[in-house]
């Protein structure tokens, strides 16, 4: 019976192939964008790591005024938590720093982990050569010992099993190697280095504490709100102990992938609704197309009802055809889905200097294949119930006692009002918020960071602590370092800073001389970029000077106290007068009093770091980079003719100073921009392709269904115009019921599409004058989408002589 | 005097589907005059239905002359053949064609809705008034679905009545009612006519056929008798073969 069935579905699929082709490439788009969408933010966000226990690996990250972005902990608060919260256990910390290897062949920068000794037991690894390191390792004092990864194994030392005899210098010091991680073992990111933390909480006070992320198992039966709960409390009770450190300052835990996805939940779940309505959108189509030959058939289907069909076998029939096309489809869908993600790999690479996360491996997995089968299953269901059902309970004696293709009456007129409602209401929704999205990832790509960047390239250097510990000596390699590159070949201009116009910089509290603030210490302070610059680089860069001067030589000096505001800070700060000559200080959470620091200078606002509204317009101050040396340095080289040159002269000045230091991330200044908003763009693109879809679904959809419901009325308007409408009335009145719908669904979808678009603008900052004529435009192409898919299948109608629409088949 | 309604010359109506041409009417010359009743009859196929959608301007014919109301119609606008058919004739369909959505009284009025003359409350007049020489007035909320057949066809009359017009044209009125129902349509066009109604009507039924003042036969596009039911001899209207 079921065989018999799959072959009549077969036999008549394939006599239309046009329709079967349609519905499939329908389904395929439908299925592959929303599972794309799906296992492309499981795999950011979602996965459990590859580990034992995996699932339960929670990581506790600090808080900012109730914003989880992330950030560290200090060892004190990490070390309260592990005390006195219930439902946790297995905890360990760790934190990233860069650090140098140096050998006979050059000096290269890595990302180590320095973490607790359970760190490997915490992932349920241990070494494949050799072994972990011990709690009495993870001491001060003791042996520096180190961790390696199997890449760097295999890169370093070929893989030899000697290297546990063997050394790494380590930021000028010397680490006995003395185990090897398992291929793939890059916890918790993109590790190949791990070395012992040696923090001792005993001997740091609160003020001079360093910061971790800690580690920890979620005990079974216990949430994740209910940790997060007595977090708060307890970090609430420390903030009411240190109200001058603690102010604001929160934690919390989440899974390790998970942790990432604070302040940016709007798109995420946007896009997840964008996909979920992606997949409705193609259902209803080919729903409706279904719908619309199940119609054709309904004499057919009488006569089946007529020789004793019962119904579920009626609809069992009608169903394969449905089952053919999802599943034709979805794997269609899922083949392009599958070469989509595996694409996604080197786009996403690009966001990033550093490797991956370990677990962003993009690709078919067994969620994504769970997922898949799950929504062709849904999908079947969608598309073929409805007709089936449909159909299958009509007045068949009147289909066989008049010969019509049955009486359509209200129901039938309802279900397509219905289903072109629906696709107003989805096109719209996915239209306005993809539309923000684009917008806002525009603008975030045009916005003036401050800076020029034509043929510049920038680079990185990190000054050791053992020969650069002091601050004198920071500033002579920087003198040194500016003066030899731009005495060399093909580099016109050379600047150094701890962070340039465009990239990330720190952002510490700021008190103004003669302002009161608020005994909440944190909270209450204002909060800036802070940079340190060599004198002459702003300049350089082409940082315009709107007011006073730009450093010079007279700034030297650590014990000097200058700086350079940005014109936001002044407006921000001093809005009805100038700021030069004011004071202000840098104000830690270690309430170590800082010097009161003079603005000599305001200069063109500079983006540091995100592009999105708020952190876009945090305003910046400048240091002398001879006032305030860094360990960490961004070198800009302007050169006259070939990158290469440039980088290879960077090498050779670096060489000429200090052998065991290396310069990393060398790359033009423009990319080393664009790579910051490469994931928004990325997104963007993404959502553009789904609004894309959207508009090709939607309209089609449209015109299938406002097509299908002419069609079905073809002999009522042979009625209306033998009754005296003109052709001008009938067009008119469809396309007043086509507006109706138009409001019907356009303006629910107008009210979720804006909702999501001013969710995502709380973190894109995109004006509010550019939503409101997003709105309009989509609302305008929704609209005129509707009206010609109204217009076209009613004129092609009024084409029929009224004498043929009345005796309309 | 009679006045002539309609007229009719040499009218031919060619249909062309998949290469083939099919002369569904062949040089058709025929009058009605005002007041008359006439019904068409002929086999299936014979072009009886082509003809009253020519007459009804739902159709164009391919070639001659139609005179509505001593005003040429052949070859006119669809906007003022549209204006025509709401103002000069009334349509009576086999299968009623009654609007679903709208109740009695919409379906009655919606002819008039297509008029720019008419206040709302004309409207509501004439289908009441309408509506009362159906003996319909107490369905006037109804639905067509909750009517029988012979009362949907009632409603169809009054539709086609309403706006007072030059001709009722009826396709097969009867053919879709069983002879109670029938009988009932068929005496209310007897009503109309003797009150004055021009009606031509296409129709099987020779029953139906012989309450006509006057009968025309088509047979194969081409009208092969036309006679005066009453004085049982030709009318004066040419008769013309191709």
């Amino acid at each position: 019976m079921i065989w018999q069935d799959f072959k009549y579905a077969l036999r008549l699929l394939s006599k239309k192939p046009g329709f079967t082709a349609l519905t499939t490439l329908v389904m395929a788009a439908g299925i592959g964008l929303s599972v794309y969408m799906f296992s492309f933010f499981n795999t950011i966000l979602y996965k459990d790591l590859p580990f034992e226990d995996g699932a339960s690996l929670m990581v506790v990250s600090g808080s900012y005024q109730g914003k989880r972005d992330r950030t560290k902990v200090s060892l004190h608060d990490y070390l309260e938590i592990r005390e006195n919260v219930q439902g946790l256990s297995e905890f360990g910390a760790y934190r990233f720093q860069n650090i140098i290897i140096s050998g006979r062949d050059g000096a290269r920068r890595f990302s180590a982990v320095f973490a607790e000794a359970n760190i490997f037991q915490l992932t349920r690894t241990d070494a494949i050569l050799g072994r972990t390191y011990t709690a009495a390792e993870d001491s001060v004092g003791a042996e520096a010992v180190v961790v390696i990864g199997f890449d760097l194994w295999q890169s370093q030392f070929a893989g030899d099993e000697s290297v546990l005899k063997k050394t790494l210098r380590i930021n000028g010091n010397s680490h006995r190697i003395i185990g090897v991680m398992p291929q793939g073992y890059l916890f918790p990111h993109s590790a190949q280095i791990w070395l012992p933390l040696a923090a001792d909480a005993t001997k740091l006070s609160r003020s001079d504490t360093i910061y971790i992320r800690g580690l920890a198992h979620l005990n079974e039966g216990v949430s994740k709100d209910n940790i997060n709960s007595q977090i708060a409390v307890i970090m609430s009770r420390i903030e009411q102990q240190y109200p001058e450190k603690n102010s604001g300052i929160g934690a919390y835990i989440a899974t390790i992938p998970g942790s990432g996805g604070s302040g940016g939940e709007p798109v995420i779940y946007t896009m997840h609704i964008v996909a979920v309505l992606i997949l409705i959108l193609a259902s209803i189509n080919v729903g409706n197309l279904l719908l619309s030959r199940a119609l054709e058939r309904g004499k057919e289907t009488a006569i089946r009802v007529a020789l004793g069909a019962p119904r579920s076998r009626l609809i069992s029939q009608m169903l394969w055809e449905s089952i053919i096309i999802c599943t034709l489809g979805g794997l269609i869908g899922f083949l392009v889905m599958a070469w989509g993600l595996e694409v996604t790999n080197p786009i996403v690479e690009t966001f990033y200097a550093d490797p991956l996360a370990f677990w962003w491996t993009f690709g078919i997995d067994g969620y994504t294949i769970k997922l898949f089968v799950t929504i062709v299953l849904v999908t079947i269901i969608l598309t073929g119930f409805i007709p089936a059902w449909r159909n299958s309970g009509g007045d068949f004696n009147a289909v066989l006692r008049d010969g019509t293709r049955g009486a359509l009456g209200k129901k039938a007129g309802r279900l397509n009002k219905i289903l072109v409602t629906s696709e107003i209401f989805i096109s719209m929704t996915v239209l306005i918020a993809s539309a923000v999205m684009v917008l806002s990832a525009y603008e975030q790509t045009h916005k003036d960071m401050g800076a020029e960047t034509d043929r510049t390239l920038v680079a990185n250097v990190l000054l050791t602590e053992k020969d650069y510990g002091s601050p004198k000596n920071k500033v002579q390699f920087a003198k040194a370092l500016q003066t030899s590159l731009e005495n060399s070949v093909g580099i016109d201009k050379a600047m150094i800073a701890s962070a340039l116009p465009g990239h990330y910089s720190g952002t510490p509290n700021i008190a103004i001389q003669g302002r009161e603030y608020g005994k909440n210490g944190n909270a209450s302070y204002p909060r800036a970029n802070y940079i340190s610059i060599m004198p002459d680089s702003l300049a350089k860069l082409g940082v315009e000077l709107y007011q006073g001067r730009y450093f010079n030589n007279g700034d030297d000096g650590l014990d000097k106290g200058t700086v350079l505001v940005t014109d936001s800070f002044s407006k921000l700060h001093f809005p009805e007068q100038s700021a030069l000559g004011k004071q202000i200080r840098i104000v830690d959470s270690n309430s170590k009093q800082h010097q009161w620091l003079t603005i000599v200078g305001v200069v063109e606002h500079t983006i540091q770091g995100s592009r999105e509204g708020e952190p876009a317009s945090v305003p910046s101050i400048f240091r002398p980079f001879t006032q305030l040396p860094t360990a960490q340095l961004t070198i800009a080289m302007v050169y006259t003719s070939n990158a290469n040159l440039a980088a290879k002269s960077l090498r050779k000045a670096l060489q000429g100073i200090d052998s065991e230091l290396a310069s990393y991330r060398i790359e033009s200044y423009l990319a080393s921009n664009v790579r910051i908003t490469a994931p928004i763009i990325f997104i963007s693109n993404l959502t553009a392709l789904f609004a894309l879809a959207a508009v090709v679904l939607a309209g089609s959809g449209i015109y299938g269904v406002m097509s299908n419901t002419i069609n079905q009325r073809i002999q009522e308007i042979g009625v209306k115009r033998a009754l005296g409408a003109t052709e001008q009335r009938i067009t008119f009145e469809f396309l007043w019921s086509g507006f109706k719908l138009l409001l019907w669904g356009g303006v629910p979808g107008i009210v979720v599409g804006g909702f999501m678009g001013f969710a995502m603008n709380q973190m894109f900052g995109t004006e509010s004058s550019a939503l409101i004529l997003i709105f309009v435009t989509m609302v305008v192409i929704v609209a005129s989408a509707v009206m010609v898919a109204t217009f076209l299948p009613t004129r092609r109608t009024l084409q029929l002589e009224p004498s043929q629409a009345l005796h309309y088949e | 005097m009679t006045k002539t309604l309609i007229k009719l010359e040499n009218i031919k109506k060619v249909f062309f589907t998949d290469d083939v041409e099919t002369h569904a009417l062949s040089n058709i010359t025929l009058t009605i005059n005002k007041g008359e009743y006439v019904s068409i009859s002929g086999p299936s196929g014979c072009g009886k239905s082509t003809l009253l959608s020519l007459l009804g301007l739902l159709d164009t014919s391919s070639d001659g002359i139609y005179q509505l109301a001593e005003h040429h119609v052949s070859n006119i606008s669809k906007q003022e053949r549209a204006r025509i058919r709401n103002m000069e004739i009334g349509f009576i369909f086999q299968s009623f064609n009654l609007i679903s959505d709208l109740d009695v009284e919409e379906n009655i009025e919606l002819p008039l809705t297509y008029r720019n003359d008419l206040s709302k409350t004309q409207r509501q007049q004439m289908v009441s008034d309408a509506l009362a020489k159906v003996n319909m007035s107490h369905r006037a909320k109804h639905f067509p679905s909750q009517l029988s057949g012979g009362q949907q066809q009632r409603i169809a009359v009054a539709r086609a009545i309403v706006g007072n017009p030059s001709i009722i044209l009826a396709d097969e009125p009867t053919g879709n009612l069983d002879s109670k129902n029938a009988e009932a349509v068929m005496q209310l066009l007897d009503v109309l006519h003797s009150e004055g109604a021009t009606i031509c009507m296409v129709t099987h039924d020779p029953r139906s056929a012989k309450r006509a003042d006057r009968n025309i036969d088509i047979l194969d596009g081409q009208v092969v008798a036309d006679q005066s039911q009453n004085a049982n001899k030709k009318n004066s209207c040419e008769i013309a073969a191709a």
